[in-house]
């Protein structure tokens, strides 16, 4: 009886800790990999019949039904140039060149992947709608401060502290889809907080 | 003699084992709960719906693009092939099958698409007897996701491509 009740404990434990540690690993991975430009990342496997189970895993929970990047890369930024994490008190400025890619967009989530509730129902900016400068370079604001172009709205909180940015490129550039670690990506540059 | 460096032991070992376990697993069951619900939405499989564009209150499925139209539906094969078809509009689009374990293992976007329409074949094998001219994708599981991305270029063009997404179809042969 003893023993029945010591092996049923260690069972319980192993299932705690082996099953815990692996929805913990799954769950704070996010969407970020081995390729990094700046403060975006991306995993090259995302998507792929080439994966293997972790990235399908960290695929399921936060980018759900991607497609494979020869179709599409995805990069995630979880922090900004210096390193900090995107926060959705703080102002950001992001600045660059079309990325090369067919079709591009910013998107900006909530911690819980889903996109942020705004009273203007802005969720993104993207290839079609950005508005560029006349040398084509583009400036994006992400903040709660309203902006008149060129905006994304962190929200108000209700989905968490801090957000991510994905960067969408469809139908990358065959360079891009070689080596997206080659390529420049806009810069994400934190302006200021608020207290 | 003390037997708690055993107990450790294979406590450890059996951690490692659900580890694995749970590794593996998850992504099946997270596809099964997306299977489930545009299953749930569409009234049944190889039927497609069409959900209005992503905005903070759409769940379904995480990180969707605000850009997009979408269509999708869940293919089952296991009985036989599927027939998934669509209109091709001026804009990106893609159609794209995702496994059970999410693996993404076909898709086709406008530019590879001779014509204004595609059509498919999805298929458990290679047996089947494929239509002329349409070809024939064998799916690595009986169940999946097909997903129908379109882009809007802008909010003036939106009638136009949901007119066009909402002929999207997933039809058992």
């Amino acid at each position: 009886m003893k023993l029945a009740l010591k092996l049923v404990a260690a069972f319980v434990v192993a299932l705690i800790l082996g099953a815990g540690s692996a929805i913990l690993l799954i769950r704070s991975g996010g969407l970020g990999g081995d390729v990094a430009v700046g403060p975006w990342e991306t995993d090259l496997t995302i998507g792929s019949t080439q994966a293997d189970p972790y990235t399908r895993a960290r695929v399921a929970v936060a980018g759900l039904l991607a497609l494979n990047r020869n179709e599409t890369i995805y990069f995630t930024a979880h922090r900004d140039d210096a390193g900090d994490k995107l926060r959705i008190s703080c102002s950001y400025k992001i600045t660059g060149f079309d990325p090369p890619a067919r079709w591009w967009s910013i998107t900006l989530y909530g911690e819980d992947h889903y996109l942020i509730p705004n009273p203007q129902n802005r969720y993104s900016v993207g290839g079609e709608t950005v508005q560029r400068n006349e040398d084509g370079s583009f400036v994006i604001h992400v903040g709660p401060e309203e902006r008149d172009t060129n905006w994304i709205p962190t929200g108000d909180g209700q989905n968490g502290d801090t957000f991510t940015l994905t960067l969408r490129l469809y139908n990358p550039d065959d360079k891009a889809a070689r080596d997206p670690a080659g390529i420049s990506l806009p810069q994400i540059a934190k302006e200021a907080c608020a207290s | 003699m003390k037997t708690w460096p055993l107990w450790i032991a294979g406590v450890t070992a059996l951690a490692a084992v659900f580890h694995i376990l749970t590794v593996f697993v998850f992504p099946y069951g997270v596809m099964n709960r997306a299977i489930a619900g545009i299953a749930a939405e569409a009234g049944g499989v190889n039927k497609a719906i069409y959900p209005d564009r992503p905005t903070a209150e759409a769940r379904g499925i995480v990180r969707p693009s605000p850009d997009l139209l979408y269509a999708a539906c869940v293919y089952d094969v296991s009985d036989r092939p599927v027939k998934l078809s669509s209109p091709v509009p001026e804009t990106y689009w893609s159609l794209s099958t995702f496994a059970a374990n999410t693996d993404n293992f076909f898709v086709v976007n406008d530019r590879e698409v001779r014509g204004k329409r595609i059509e498919i074949i999805l298929a458990a094998n290679e047996d089947t007897v494929p239509e002329p001219g349409v070809p024939l994708i064998v799916a690595p599981s009986e169940k999946g996701i097909v997903l129908f991305r379109s882009l809007v270029p802008s909010d003036e063009a939106v009638a136009e491509i949901d007119t066009l997404r909402r002929q999207a179809k997933c039809e058992p042969l």
